[in-house]
């Protein structure tokens, strides 16, 4: 059965997700598109494909603390999945102060959702202009950069370049992983934002952070960044097993995103892994060829992350 | 009386069968009292048969709905059927297929209707809250709830409605207006309800993949677990002796007679269908119950024999709906591809 790619739209109130949204209903790019905007939301497009979510967050059963989902998105889905015209992409619009995390979690848990959608990517569009107030003034703006597979700075026109680089600066201090694209008014060619891939197990092949300056190795406590290790001997995949699971146990509400490519002894493909919160999947990927130099990386992405501990935990899944 | 349905050539050898190609995923399926077959379709339209092959159908070319018609049932109190759809409609649709709104609450979508014969009375969701319309339509809302009422169920006697929600059930007192709805808390998201046809028990499936059930008398619960997914469909027997469950690979039903089920395990039989039950459904009177598989199989099973016999093989199209006729003579169901089945169980 084929999978019909979701597209998360985070950002905060003003930065300019309804704009995109507007431009994705009514350009001609011969593509059908149905779009879930949340109860505050509206658009200036009367369209059959605009459907209203009532966001309805509830925890899990499972004993995981963090582990939310968004039950009208399960309920929308599948309603969505019984429409006689079938669609390219779905895209969600999640409220301007809304932790991206339950509607990912929702891809990971439901059967009938992961049987019929697929989670595409995370887009955040970012207000050039008030990015540092938001961040300021609470957790939401940084958690949905964090959590960005794609970021779009939005309303460039409107700032100069010292605080757009400044801005840039700071986005990147938190999530340097994202695809960074400046936009105005939210003009962007729909391919950059759409059919990512960047949920797919085969699609990570590397993680290549994309850094404005030098690599920065301080963090403040409490502060939202990423960090990323690599090992150059083989993984003993129990011992990564054992601590991987143990360390989402206890800090999973901290790491928002974490993906890794694993050389695993005696393994002839990549292992490929990646999580939102205590939640995991994993696949075996592309084989190594002779020409390739094995080693492993991970990536974290979150809060208030022990350089440290990570570090030696990571090493001592290293045979 | 006997349904000959359970001779196990039928195997090989299955019962006339009528497939009408929709040419848009059906979504659900009803009979009417007066025997006529309805089937839902994910385009807006409702395909109606009427019970005799000698009498047109109606023309089902123009769309009701703006939309997929998501919920449909037998009107409870005259010939035809009651739709509620994705565009936030519930339409009242006579024997000829022409159709009066009741209500319309955009922005909603109506995906659970159910009937009370007796009463003449149905219900039907609209976001947090289950609207009541009695025999002369008149509404009545119950809510609005907490959170979005996934599915409600009338009790046998038509006098309260059991509501699902997150965190339980509400059960409302439709006699007694003024009296405070019961609740019944268990935590995480309930998504299917079922009243034992003897008032005793109220059984749902939840998000968990667990089935929870209440004892309303002594207001105990009980859970079973061990669902590989979501249980998407439940029924009681007519007799209220067995509570079958779907998202099995065969016939699974829980013991309730004498004192429950606890500590026993459930019965299973009939042969396992390729992948698991979506739906099913008891005979509206006898022992017998209808199933259908993700695979596109259906099968019919005789609980008290502990047998089954395969009524329409895998085709790879999971199975939407059932329906059993008033007179439990044929069963009605439908699949995502767009096929709408009327099988004569007994002539």
């Amino acid at each position: 059965m084929s999978q019909v790619p979701v597209t998360v739209l985070t950002g905060f109130l003003g930065a300019g997700k309804t704009t995109l949204l507007n431009r994705i209903l009514t350009e001609h790019h011969g593509k059908k598109y149905a779009v879930v905007i949340n109860e505050f939301g509206e658009l200036g497009v009367d369209n059959d494909l605009v459907v209203n979510a009532d966001e309805e967050i509830f925890e899990m059963n499972n004993g995981c603390i963090c582990c939310t989902v968004r039950g009208d998105l399960i309920r929308i889905l599948a309603g969505l999945m019984k429409r006689k015209d079938k669609f390219d992409g779905i895209l969600i619009e999640t409220t301007g102060l809304a932790d991206p995390a339950p509607v990912a979690q929702t891809f990971f848990t439901d059967d009938d959702v992961r049987q019929r959608t697929k989670l595409d990517a995370i887009v955040t569009v970012v207000d050039a202009r008030h990015f540092l107030e938001h961040v300021d003034d609470g957790e939401e703006a940084e958690e949905q950069v964090a959590f960005a597979d794609v970021i779009l700075l939005n309303k460039v026109d409107i700032v100069d370049e010292k605080q757009l680089a400044t801005v840039e600066e700071r986005i990147r201090k938190i999530n340097p992983y994202a695809k960074l694209y400046r936009t105005t008014k939210s003009n962007i060619e729909l391919s950059q934002i759409l059919d990512r891939g960047a949920f797919d197990l085969q699609r990570i092949l590397e993680i290549e952070p994309h850094f404005l300056h030098h690599h920065h190795d301080h963090h403040h406590e409490e502060e939202v960044g990423s960090l990323s290790f690599t090992a150059e001997r083989p993984i003993d995949p129990d011992r990564f097993q054992r601590w991987m699971g143990e360390l989402l146990q206890r800090k999973g509400p901290d790491i928002f995103r974490c993906k890794g490519i694993l050389d695993v002894q005696g393994a002839p493909r990549r292992y490929v892994f990646q999580g939102v919160h205590m939640l995991m999947d994993s696949d075996w990927g592309n084989p190594w060829k002779d020409s390739d130099k094995r080693a492993s990386k991970l990536v974290f992405i979150g809060r208030d992350l022990d350089r440290e501990a990570l570090k030696q935990g990571f090493e001592s899944c290293q045979i | 009386m006997k349904l000959e349905v359970l001779n196990d050539r039928w195997a090989f050898e299955p019962p006339p069968t009528r497939s009408i190609a929709c040419d848009a995923p059906v979504t659900a399926c009803a009979f009417a009292r007066n025997g006529a077959a309805a089937f839902a379709l994910g385009d807006g339209r409702v395909r109606i048969v009427p019970a005799d092959r000698a009498v047109d159908p109606p023309s089902d070319s123009q769309p009701l709905h703006k939309g997929v018609v998501l919920s449909l049932i037998a009107d409870p109190a005259a010939d035809g059927f009651i739709s509620g759809g994705d565009d936030g409609r519930i339409l009242q649709i006579d024997p000829d297929g022409k159709a009066v709104e009741l209500a319309d609450h955009r922005g909603k979508w109506i995906d659970r209707l159910s009937g009370h014969d007796k009463s003449g009375t149905f219900a039907a969701v609209a976001g947090r809250s289950a609207m009541i319309y009695g025999r002369d339509r008149q509404v009545r809302e119950l809510g609005p709830h907490a959170s979005t009422v996934a599915d409600f169920d009338f009790s046998p006697d038509g006098g309260r409605i059991a509501t699902t929600h997150y965190n339980g059930v509400t059960v409302w007192n439709l006699k007694e207006a003024t009296q405070a709805p019961r609740q019944f808390m268990w935590k995480g998201s309930h998504l299917r309800v079922r009243w034992s046809p003897d008032t005793k028990f109220i059984a749902t499936a939840t998000q968990e993949n667990d089935i929870h059930v209440w004892r309303l008398a002594q207001s105990t619960d009980m859970r079973m677990q061990g669902y590989p997914v979501k249980v998407r469909s439940l029924s009681w027997s007519a007799d209220a002796r067995w509570l079958f469950t779907a998202s099995q690979p065969a016939f699974t039903a829980w013991p309730f007679a004498g004192k429950g089920p606890e500590g026993k395990p459930p019965l299973q039989f009939g042969e396992e269908g390729a992948g698991l039950m979506t739906v099913v459904l008891c005979h509206p009177r006898e022992d017998y119950v209808a199933g259908g598989w993700d695979s596109g199989e259906l099968q019919v099973g005789d609980f008290k024999q502990r047998r089954a016999g395969v009524l329409k093989l895998a085709d790879k199209s999971p199975i939407s709906c059932l329906a059993w006729s008033p007179d439990g003579r044929r069963i009605a169901a439908g699949n995502e591809d767009g096929m709408a089945f009327l099988i004569e169980i007994r002539r």
